[in-house]
Parts: structure tokens; C-alpha cells; sequence
């Protein structure tokens, strides 16, 4: 029998910081080795803060773009993938136009962008980190890659540079983001995972592809 | 439902088989009047075994000046105790092929078991005092108990890996199936050991490389065991950062005698031969 406890989380030694309107229903949790709260967002969420604290998510094929105004700190992550598409062209999803595939990961960017500009982010300091697109099941279709392809594409439209980036590779990725500093640790995680994260982001994908997304995205 | 680690493996026993070959050895060896010639024949007795032997020994693994083309050779280069470890390590992706569960794929388990048997090996060689060949199956078979609970808990075990993910990958995976489940695949692949009377050091390290001080008899082999298992993940990840896996329990550097010296080339040498040895011990072409 194996003999040692099971670890006991430590208390948190602090309150968590303010919530910004529209995020309360995002779980913080506190980390009790490197003491800060991070808000943990699942496929298809993203958040924003004004505060010291992170934004954590896993990865699986999914993109997740840490952004942020680095002057005043304000900022936040995204988590989404491009529905299928015919095809295993990673450029195929170009093909639908603004049509379904590319309208969730235009959603998921402008979302993010728009709340951070909302609580006084400008546009001219934006500072983008692009984490995610592995591709965790060998023997399907490389979707990774094609998350990859849009969400460069987009920032390239946008005219937003990449400041770093880790994508693509086979592996899931932790990824814990601070807009108040910029700082992003990544951690690749074992296969042992791949299953969990893959069927997580499935169900994600199943959802969109049921509810579609409104026509209206409000430009900024 | 079970309740406990040997409720679990009580009704698995039909689901595994130990392969003929491997039973055949261990009864020589039990007996002391037999002989290399007489484990040569039980060898030659199983023409696939003979054939994936051979090229075991040919292989980088064990790297002998001269080619090794019969089996008599191979079971005196490699030494009769160890042709039982081989026996068991070349069978063991098959024996448990008929436990699958949508966890994790075999390919992906099997690959983190040949790193940890690959890194075992390298790390007995390194502490002296300990057969290598024997740790490299005890590396290969650590994880054994994941795959019963994977097939007979799946409810259960989905939960502790997601435990695992939602704790931001510092829940260990046996501190979550604790929680979820009461015992973890430590306890579970100890039964299972104890159930097919595998030698006592393979027992051990099944049943203790996540709980060094726990085991009585071959301290220094688990505290291996323990080692290799947390760098086969940063093998598997392609880091040698620590904070990218769990902690080494400090008493396993004080038994074994290494230092955090030896992770870079263990983890770098069991990279550049994972290849091969996933062709030699799995079905993997």
C-alpha cells in the first residue's frame, strides 16, 4: 500500500482580486506553491483582468491568444478551435470565406480584444502570445495545424504582432498567462492526458457546430 | 463494486495471460538442477519467442562484439535469470491487450513504460549492484496497475485525470486515483504481481515507486524505479526542466547513491533509443 497523504491545498493567504463584469462565473482557484489566484477557462471561454492574477487553460488542439495592453496591464486569454471543415488542406477552412469556420475563431479573438479595449486597453500597445495547436491524436486529422494557420492569419490582418509563441508539436500544453507582467509558462503535458483534453475540446467542437454563432460581430 | 486493490484484480485474472515461454523459465530456474541447456531448449520450444530473443540480443540493448546467432549463446551472454526478464518484458504488450480502455492509446502507454524500463536499465548500470536487465523489465511493468484500473474503473480514473488537470498538473496521477478511488495503480499492479508470483523485486517495484520507504527487500531497485519513472515523463515531454514532472523523492538519490548529474544523459540516451526498443517490445513496425 502506498502510505503517503494525499496533499492538503494550502489556504489562500489572500482574497482573490476583483472580477471584472461578465467573468464571475469563470472558477479561480489559488495556487498554493507559486501563491496567485488564476481563473481557469475551458474550451470556448475566454477572461479578462485588470488585476495581479493569471489565466490558465489546457490545450489540446486548441489556440489559446494571450493578449494585453503592456502599458497599463490590462489583458486576458482566449480558448477555441475552427469547427471542421471538408478536407485535410489546413488552408481548406479558407474556402468557407467568413462563412461558419472561421467565424468562431474571429468570435474568439474579437471578443478577447474588445473586452480588453473596453476596460481602457489601447490598441497600439497590444501584445499577443499565441500557445496550443498540438496535435494530440495521431490518427486524426492534423486540426491543430489549421488553428494554427487561422489565428496567424488573423493577427497578421489585424496587424498585431506575436511577441512568442509556442504551437503546434504533438503535445498538450498547461499554459498560465499573467497580463500584469506579460509572463506566460507553458508546460507540455504527457500523453497519458492526450484522451481527457481531446474529448473535452470534442465536446466543445459538437457544441458550436449545434449552435451557431450570431452573424453580428461588433467591430472595434 | 470493489472496494479495494485485490478485489480488482481478482476478476481480471482470465482477461491476462503470462506467456507459456516465461512460465516454462521460471520453473527451471526453481529448480536447481537445471541448467542453461535446459532453459535454451525451453526457449527453442517457442519459435517466435527464439526469433525476438535473437534480435533483442543483437540489438543496440546489449551491443555484444560478435553477433549472437543461436539461442544457447544468447541465454550465456545474457545470463538465464535474465532470459526470464526478457521472456516477461517481450510478452507483457500482449498479455495486456486484452484490458483496452479509452484513456489512453497502448502506443502512447507503452511508450512511457519503454522509457522508464530504458532509464532504469542505464541508471542500475550507473549505481552498480543491481542487474540491469532486471530493472528494465521492473520499468516496463511499473505502470501495470493503470491499465486494470483504466479497464475496470474508467468512471473513476477519467475523474482522477482530470483531478490531475484541473490541480494545473501538480496532483500527482496516484494521489488523484487515491482520492477517486481509495487505492491507486501502484496498489492494484502490486496485487497483480503477487497474483502471478512474479519475482519479489518486480513485486516491489510495481507496488512502491511512488512510496520508496514502503518497500522492504529491494530498496535500492525501487528507489531506481521511482527515478527513471519521473524522468521518462520529462523524456516523453522532451524537457529536462524538474519543474516540468513531479518531484524525486530525496531518499531515492540517498539510496541509490546518484545525483541530478545523471538526468541529462539518461534522459538523452533512452531518446535516442526509444525507436528500436518500441520495435522489439511492441508491435509497433
Amino acid at each position: 500500500m502506498s502510505t503517503s497523504p494525499p496533499a492538503i491545498p494550502a489556504a489562500a493567504t489572500q482574497p482573490p482580486p476583483p472580477v471584472l463584469p461578465g467573468f464571475e462565473h469563470v472558477r479561480r482557484a489559488w495556487n498554493a506553491t507559486h501563491s496567485y489566484y488564476a481563473a481557469r477557462i475551458l474550451p470556448g471561454e475566454y477572461y479578462v483582468t485588470k488585476s495581479a492574477e493569471g489565466v490558465a487553460t489546457t490545450l489540446g488542439s486548441c489556440i489559446s491568444a494571450c493578449i494585453r495592453d503592456k502599458v497599463s496591464g490590462i489583458g486576458g486569454m482566449n480558448h477555441f478551435m475552427l469547427p471542421a471543415t471538408a478536407g485535410s488542406d489546413p488552408d481548406a477552412y479558407k474556402a468557407t470565406g467568413l462563412g461558419a469556420a472561421t467565424r468562431y475563431g474571429n468570435f474568439a479573438m474579437e471578443h478577447l480584444i474588445n473586452e480588453i479595449m473596453k476596460n481602457g486597453g489601447r490598441r497600439e500597445n497590444l501584445e499577443v502570445k499565441v500557445f496550443g495547436g498540438g496535435r494530440i491524436m495521431e490518427k486524426m486529422t492534423d486540426v491543430g495545424k489549421r488553428n494554427i494557420a487561422f489565428v496567424r492569419d488573423y493577427l497578421a490582418a489585424e496587424g498585431l504582432a506575436v511577441v512568442a509563441e509556442d504551437v503546434g508539436d504533438i503535445y498538450p500544453r498547461q499554459v498560465i498567462y499573467f497580463p500584469d507582467t506579460g509572463r506566460a509558462k507553458v508546460k507540455r503535458l504527457r500523453s497519458l492526458h492526450n484522451n481527457t483534453i481531446a474529448s473535452e475540446e470534442l465536446k466543445y467542437v459538437g457544441s458550436i457546430v449545434d449552435k451557431p454563432v450570431s452573424g453580428d460581430i461588433e467591430l472595434f | 463494486m470493489e472496494t479495494n486493490a485485490s478485489d480488482l484484480v481478482k476478476d481480471i485474472g482470465g482477461l491476462i495471460t503470462l506467456p507459456d515461454v516465461y512460465l516454462r523459465i521460471s520453473r527451471l530456474l526453481d529448480n536447481p538442477n537445471s541448467g542453461g541447456a535446459d532453459i535454451a531448449k525451453a526457449v527453442s520450444q517457442d519459435p517466435s519467442f527464439t526469433l525476438r530473443l535473437l534480435k533483442v540480443a543483437n540489438s543496440a540493448l546489449y551491443r555484444f562484439p560478435s553477433a549472437v546467432t543461436t539461442v544457447g549463446k544468447a541465454v550465456s551472454v545474457i545470463g538465464t535469470a535474465q532470459i526470464r526478464n526478457l521472456s516477461l518484458s517481450m510478452s507483457v504488450a500482449k498479455s495486456f491487450a486484452g484490458l483496452p480502455n479509452d484513456l489512453v492509446s497502448m502506443e502512447n502507454f507503452w511508450k512511457h513504460s519503454l522509457y522508464c524500463a530504458l532509464i532504469a536499465r542505464h541508471l542500475a548500470k550507473l549505481a552498480r549492484r543491481c542487474e540491469p536487465d532486471a530493472l528494465f523489465t521492473a520499468g516496463l511493468l511499473h505502470d501495470i496497475g493503470e491499465l486494470v484500473i483504466f479497464n475496470r474503473r474508467p468512471a473513476e480514473a477519467q475523474a482522477a485525470l482530470q483531478t490531475v488537470l484541473d490541480s494545473d498538473d501538480e496532483t500527482p496521477v496516484f494521489e488523484a486515483e487515491q482520492q477517486a478511488l481509495g487505492f491507486d495503480h501502484s496498489d492494484v499492479g502490486g496485487e497483480l504481481a503477487r497474483q502471478w508470483n512474479l519475482p519479489p523485486l518486480l513485486e516491489e517495484c510495481i507496488a512502491h515507486h511512488h512510496d520508496i520507504a514502503g518497500a522492504r527487500q529491494h530498496p535500492r531497485e525501487v528507489a531506481l524505479v521511482h527515478i527513471a519513472n519521473i524522468l521518462a515523463t520529462l523524456a516523453e515531454v522532451d524537457s529536462l526542466d524538474p519543474d516540468d514532472t513531479e518531484t524525486i523523492d530525496p531518499l531515492a538519490w540517498e539510496l541509490t547513491g546518484l545525483t541530478p548529474e545523471c538526468i541529462e544523459p539518461a534522459v538523452r540516451e533512452a531518446q535516442a533509443e526509444i525507436e528500436e526498443v518500441e520495435k522489439l517490445f511492441t508491435d509497433k513496425t
